[in-house]
């Protein structure tokens, strides 16, 4: 027996929801089959979601997973822009015809999707990052240039909650493209996904009392993205989200987190999503969305 | 006597690659050995952090290596001071320094004035630029320049000392950075 899982047509961090209740429950006992032939188009959370389901499905010990590509052959070949199918070769048996990858210049692409395993890999993504943000951030956005080495520190700080957390490795992915349906705007996201323990886990032994009966994925994230708690007791840490979160106040920026079977934002004037969504369909680690918008003239 | 540690040189040290950024919490922790070993085999009372040639620094490493690092000073009679500090740099040492309370001098790049970061109160602040403006200081001194009453402005000399950004000789205030 196969289970299709569809991947949503409009793939991003709304969809997602759709895209984890087709796995019903976790690990799913029968090989997946994730079938993206009907996708028009993924945003980065996307495209690191679907590898993070492949890595955690391999490291569940079960049946490589099957993945079909877009019928769309400017979708196919986004795809292969990103880097995507050169990781997803390792994760999935691939079928359908996957464009092999051309030289291109400047694109909207700031990061292809990046794996992250250690330290190191924080240090070439950041290394890659900067000029590329530098070109987005202040040619596009309307940020200033001195605000480049804080996305930059962003970036690290949301990539090293996988490094310090996850007890696996992860993706990330940095993107600019027009944001039309919620925001009108041109924006800059920064993707991140691991399939490793989750907030709730990473958390639990040092809060789950504190919250009693109200301890789960949902307080589990409150107690990080909130109150900058973290697990270990060096009272230096918990800084990097609530840096981050700092950061974007001054840019109006966005940040959603989805462990688990929730997700909260801080949710900035612009958006319209709900701060915290409990309840959802599991999906394995955690999933982090960052995203800038272009400045607007008042800002 | 001053000792003045290159952080893009222990840098390059601890991870062995050409990387101009301080970024992560483990880069920031052998980076912060490195200079601790340094610190331990050396006689100077005040230490120098250069930043000059670091590009990106984040809230880990600002962390692991100035919070930290200031916190084992404020253990024993060393005084440290950040020196060719980028202004971008800023925001990362601002937080992690007010996470914890502390402060320190620091002197930016392209500008000949010395700056205050962190966990200060406005006068102590105040006074900061007062004694880097007119030079040093006794706490009626200072009231002088800037009409506070006494009680003010020694406590407002007492923050800085207790922040070892200013010392003081024979009842008078020196910025560390300008000893």
């Amino acid at each position: 027996m196969t289970r299709v899982v569809e991947v949503p047509a409009h793939f991003d961090d709304r969809s997602f929801d759709q895209f984890a209740a087709g796995f019903d429950t976790w690990p799913p006992e029968e090989r997946v089959l994730l079938d993206a032939r009907g996708t028009q188009w993924a945003s980065p959370y996307g495209l690191v979601g679907l590898l993070t389901a492949g890595q955690a499905l391999a490291e569940a010990r079960k049946e490589r997973p099957l993945l079909t590509v877009p019928a769309s052959d400017e979708v196919r070949r986004y795809w292969t822009r990103t880097g995507f199918f050169a990781h997803a070769a390792e994760l999935f048996e691939i079928h359908g015809k996957v464009p092999r990858a051309a030289a291109t210049g400047p694109s909207d692409v700031l990061l292809d999707v990046t794996p992250i395993r250690a330290s190191e890999d924080i240090h070439e993504i950041v290394g890659k990052i900067q000029e590329n943000a530098a070109r987005i951030l202040t040619g596009e956005l309307g940020i200033e240039a001195k605000a480049t080495m804080g996305f930059a520190m962003a970036l690290s700080e949301a990539c090293q909650n996988i490094v310090e957390h996850a007890g696996t490795s992860g993706w990330v992915a940095v993107q600019a493209y027009t944001f039309r349906r919620r925001l009108g705007r041109r924006v800059v996201v920064i993707a991140v996904s691991d399939a490793g323990v989750g907030f709730r886990r990473s958390l639990e032994s040092t809060q789950a009392r504190r919250f009693g009966d109200r301890w789960g994925d949902g307080s589990a994230l409150e107690a990080a993205l909130i109150q900058n708690v973290s697990r270990f007791r060096d009272p230096g840490r918990g800084q990097g989200l609530a840096g981050i979160k700092r950061y974007l106040s001054r840019w109006q920026g966005k940040i959603s987190i989805r462990s688990g079977t929730a997700r909260l934002a801080i949710v900035p004037a612009w958006d319209d999503d709900v701060p915290l969504v409990d309840h959802l369909p599991y999906f394995p680690g955690a999933q982090v969305q960052v995203t800038i918008p272009a400045q607007s003239a008042e800002s | 006597m001053v000792q003045t540690i290159s952080l893009r040189h222990v840098l390059q040290e601890a991870v062995a690659t050409p990387y101009r950024n301080l970024v992560t919490r483990a880069t920031g922790a052998a980076v912060r050995g490195r200079i601790e070993a340094s610190l331990a085999a050396g006689s100077g009372h005040t230490t120098l952090l250069d930043f000059s040639g670091v590009e990106c620094l984040d809230l880990s490493c600002a962390d692991e290596i100035v919070a930290k690092l200031l916190l084992a000073a404020a253990s024993g009679d060393r005084v440290l001071v950040l020196a060719g500090v980028r202004d971008e740099q800023r925001e990362a040492l601002e937080h992690v320094l007010a996470h914890h309370h502390l402060a320190v001098a620091a002197c930016f790049r392209g500008s000949d004035t010395p700056d205050v970061l962190g966990w200060i109160t406005s006068d102590a602040r105040e006074a900061f630029a007062e004694l880097r403006r007119h030079g040093p200081a006794d706490p009626s001194m200072l009231a002088a320049r800037l009409a506070w009453l006494l009680d003010r402005a020694a406590v407002a000399l007492d923050d800085l000392a207790g922040h070892r950004i200013a010392q003081q000789v024979g009842g008078i205030y020196h910025l560390v950075t300008l000893l």
